[in-house]
């Protein structure tokens, strides 16, 4: 081998300029029947993707049964007036599309993707399928079986479980408290129910679609306009319901998983949503705790003390509420010192100012990535979605990067302070009860749950 | 429909480096990719789940990046980054704010020229890939089902039968030498291939690559083991116990035909014939009409990157009142189906125009949301690394488009045969014992 010469760079080369952010134009319109159109241009394949968003899921329907939209989402491919099951199925693969409809706590989406030479085709069915899904017997039956099946099968999964418990403890008899049905709820269900909900739901007047792609925007608006300008209907009614519960002291939540080789930590507080002006604060800080690799709780409980695979925590934002949990998968010895850590980070960043590098390097990283939406249709049509389904400023995207650079270390002090609600988090661990308890007594009062939610102790 | 023309460039440097430069100045991000031609099925023999234990090393510090900069000075210039062990090729992927492509391309070339490492950091990585198992594999319903449970059915040569993952006992085995030379051995500029994709141009992206990795020393080519497989005689079955789901569950794998032949375009679209979605075959006789099922999918493992016996694979959750016998029997009725009719014209083409809008997909296709042109670089790396041709990527959708329904059952009579196949049965334990636990 040759002599090498050295001439290895050991300092760190600097970032060099930045390239403008500049995000594509959007077009906004409304509809004569109240349906609101949103159209973005993205030529990096010969494809598009498309959301048709209903703002309602299943809290609007829980008055009504658990999950009832989600189940009335599941049908809604599996049969129209017009087409059978087979015949829709096999005319999106003719289009060459994807498409899967789905819901969740407060909206339901037809999600759809293709390539844009057959753009107006899938658009049609998407349309069909908005209006005249027929929910047929012999398939509500097969639909209701699968739906059975998972409903089991979630509860032999310890992620699931954290967050079901979570979500009762934090909501109480709010709607959001309704995670999943039982297998007798499930069994409960009827056509009928389900038809109704589709019919409240899916109206031009509580309808978003959303499309970003390969394609020329005014043919599209026409496109879109043909195919959606007759459809007509109301917005439903949104159903009062009652304020989660304010809750005091840590209190620990034991679901028993015998034998468990892992535990499944998950805690969590109430904080705020999308629209709050407190929003990129508690984003910014929500990043410098658990939100990144780079993060406090990855760098302590993962890299030094190898105590889990993939700790984070995160903001959840609900339409009505948001709140932060915080979550790691741990051994089995050590629940007590991961928790222990998880606190210890908290109290910190609610105690002392975060030092200006380390929060520059979050806002960088914060920005840097907000930016990586624009790379791809899937990532703008997500950036684009959230916008409008929280109703934010039409300048969000544009400002949003100098909004983060703004932020100071009093600013994490405060959000720490005001979200971080350390005294009075609600801790849930699932695991094997006869491993885990001891160590779960440390932290509060333990209330002992079986795998189908019922109190044990 | 236009021909793909993805701007593609690709040069060796001196020391054996490939390197590919595929600019689009779309947004101002960069996505940065070193792939090194080692994956699961190679590493030593004693030594299960080193390389993935490995992988979790190169982010534990490097000559002039010690533990926690790579990361760090990623997530702070804006960026994402992971890596991950693959069957044959390891990756290590950045995507940035393209004012960082020089910042990432140092990181990329610190670690690929020296890795400083401890025991502690060994000890540490250890833990956390245990966690990552008991998270994936050992606390979660069908867990390694079928990616584990397959391979030591299937296969004899212990390359492809081996668990991947890695037995305890062999990663509390592994030593900082074992480290140390699987580095020299492997992670060689003359046995990777450096991609980068995006805002960045063609001079500026090779000036760069030069720069920063120029210099470090290549090593002997490495001594591949043979993956190869004494040739199947009858079809193989195994069993394995289900803790958690009460779903009986199979797994069929038929071995696939070389990569780049006509009888691969082929299975390709017999694979979408038969696994495409709710419109396939599978999905649609098992679950939709016999209902005997309530989830049939499958695929082709990772078909444009794989370099050994590799597989088609079927994954059935069935009803527990219907046998795994008449179940099988069902799937095979199926099989039986396609192999005496074929496909017809117009299920060609509509799989076809499915192939071509999945393809497109793939190629801007992300990963965790995050990290744009994840698909474009794995399938420029696989056609660099194994084939020597990155430009495979603008035109290997035509050999699928060229395939006829003929070819179609040629493949299903040549391929889905009972000596091409393996089965395991993922069993759920009594009900009994389980209550009993």
């Amino acid at each position: 081998m040759a002599t090498q010469v050295q001439r290895t760079a050991k300092s760190i080369p600097e970032l060099s300029a930045e390239r403008e952010v500049r995000w594509p134009k959007r077009t906004k319109t409304k509809l004569a029947n109240g349906l609101d159109i949103i159209l973005l241009e993205s030529h990096t394949i010969p494809k598009f993707h498309g959301e048709l968003y209903l703002r309602s899921g299943n809290a609007a329907a829980a008055a009504r049964g658990t999950a009832l939209a989600e189940m009335a989402a599941t049908m809604v491919r599996t049969g129209t007036a017009k087409h059978t099951s087979r015949e829709i199925e096999e005319q999106l693969r003719g289009l060459g599309a994807d498409l899967s409809v789905s819901a969740g706590q407060d909206n339901s989406a037809i999600s759809f993707a293709g390539l844009s030479d057959h753009a107006e085709p899938l658009l049609q069915l998407v349309n069909e399928l908005a209006r005249e899904a027929a929910f047929p017997a012999g398939e509500f039956e097969r639909e209701r079986r699968q739906r059975l099946e998972e409903v089991k099968l979630e509860r032999t999964q310890p992620g699931f479980l954290a967050g079901e418990r979570l979500r009762k403890v934090l909501f109480g008899s709010h709607p959001y408290a309704q995670v999943s049905p039982s297998e007798e709820q499930v069994a409960a269900y009827t056509r009928e129910e389900l038809q109704s909900v589709y019919r409240d739901f899916y109206t031009p007047e509580n309808a978003i679609l959303i499309l970003v792609g390969d394609f020329d925007p005014a043919t599209m608006q026409k496109a879109a306009e043909r195919v959606f300008g007759d459809w007509s209907g109301r917005k439903p009614a949104t159903p009062e319901s009652t304020k989660p519960p304010v809750l005091k002291g840590r209190r620990v939540y034991l679901v028993d998983l015998p034998a468990s080789v892992q535990t499944q930590i998950l805690c969590g507080c109430h904080a705020i949503t999308r629209k709050h002006p407190d929003w990129i604060k508690l984003g910014l800080t929500n990043s410098l705790y658990g939100g990144a690799f780079n993060s406090r709780l990855v760098m302590n409980i993962r890299e030094d003390k190898g105590y889990t695979y993939s700790p984070r925590s995160g903001v959840n934002p609900l339409r009505q509420y948001g709140y932060f949990s915080v979550s790691a998968a741990v051994r089995n010895d050590v629940v007590a010192a991961s928790l222990t850590e998880i606190f210890y980070e908290i109290d910190k960043l609610r105690s002392l100012p975060v030092p200006e590098a380390e929060l520059l390097d979050a806002q960088n990283y914060l920005t840097g990535v907000f930016s990586m939406g624009l790379a791809t249709q899937s990532g703008l049509l997500s950036q684009i979605s959230t916008l409008a389904l929280n109703e934010l400023p039409d300048d969000y995207l544009e400002t949003y990067r100098e909004k983060v650079r703004a932020l100071k270390p009093e600013d994490v002090l405060t959000a720490a302070r005001t979200y971080f609600d350390s005294a009075n988090m609600q801790i849930v661990v699932v695991g094997d009860r006869k491993q885990i308890e001891s160590q779960a007594e440390l932290f509060g009062e333990v209330g002992i749950y079986d795998a189908r939610g019922n109190r044990q102790n | 429909m236009k021909p793909l023309q993805i701007p593609i460039e690709h040069k060796t440097l001196g020391n054996g480096l490939r390197v590919v430069v595929a600019p689009d100045s779309t947004a101002p991000v960069v996505t940065v990719g070193v792939y090194y031609k080692i994956g699961f099925r190679l590493e030593p023999q004693g030594r299960s789940g080193f390389a993935h234990l490995f992988e979790h090393m190169m982010f534990q510090g490097s000559e002039n990046a010690p533990k926690m900069q790579h990361i760090k000075l990623v997530n702070s210039s804006g960026g994402v980054l992971n890596g991950s062990t693959m069957y044959d090729v390891t990756n290590y992927f950045e995507a940035v704010p393209s004012n960082a492509l020089e910042r990432v391309l140092w990181l990329e070339a610190d670690r690929m020229r020296a890795l400083k490492v401890d025991d502690e950091n060994l000890r540490n990585q250890r833990d956390v890939v245990k966690e990552e198992v008991r998270v994936n594999v050992m606390n979660q319903p069908y867990g390694g089902f079928p990616w584990l449970d397959m391979p030591p059915v299937a296969f004899r040569n212990w390359a492809n039968a081996h668990n991947f993952y890695g037995d305890f006992a062999d990663l509390d085995a592994a030593s900082l030498a074992d480290v140390q030379t699987f580095f020299r051995t492997y992670y060689i500029p003359n046995n990777a291939v450096l991609l980068i994709l995006g805002d960045v141009n063609l001079a500026e992206g090779f000036a760069l690559a030069d720069k920063h990795f120029g210099d470090i020393p290549a090593g002997p080519p490495p001594k591949f083991a043979d993956p190869s497989e004494p040739k199947q005689t009858q079809e193989r079955r195994g069993d394995v116990i289900e803790k958690f789901g009460t779903l009986p569950a199979m797994a069929i794998g038929y071995v696939m035909p070389p990569r780049r032949t006509p009888e691969w375009c082929a299975m390709g679209l017999l694979d979408q014939a038969l696994h495409g979605g709710r419109a396939g075959r599978l999905y649609r006789e098992l679950v939709l009409e016999k209902q005997i099922a309530v989830e049939a999918d499958g695929g082709i493992d990772d078909v444009f990157v794989y370099d050994g016996p590799t597989q088609m694979t079927t994954r059935i959750f069935h009803k527990p009142e219907i046998s795994s016998e008449d179940t099988l029997a069902a799937f095979d009725e199926i099989v039986r189906e396609v192999q005496g009719k074929g496909i017809t014209p117009s299920e060609l083409d509509q799989l076809k125009v499915k192939w071509r809008s999945d393809y497109f997909a793939t190629l801007e296709g992300g990963r965790g949301g995050h990290m744009p042109k994840y698909g474009l670089m794995h399938l420029l790396a696989g056609f660099t690394l194994f084939d020597g041709e990155p430009q495979l990527v603008n035109t290997i959708l035509d050999g699928f488009l060229a395939v006829t329904k003929e070819q179609v059952l040629a493949a299903a009579q040549d391929y889905l045969l009972p000596q091409n196949r393996a089965i395991v049965f993922r069993k759920p334990v009594e009900k009994s014992a389980q209550e009993a636990a």
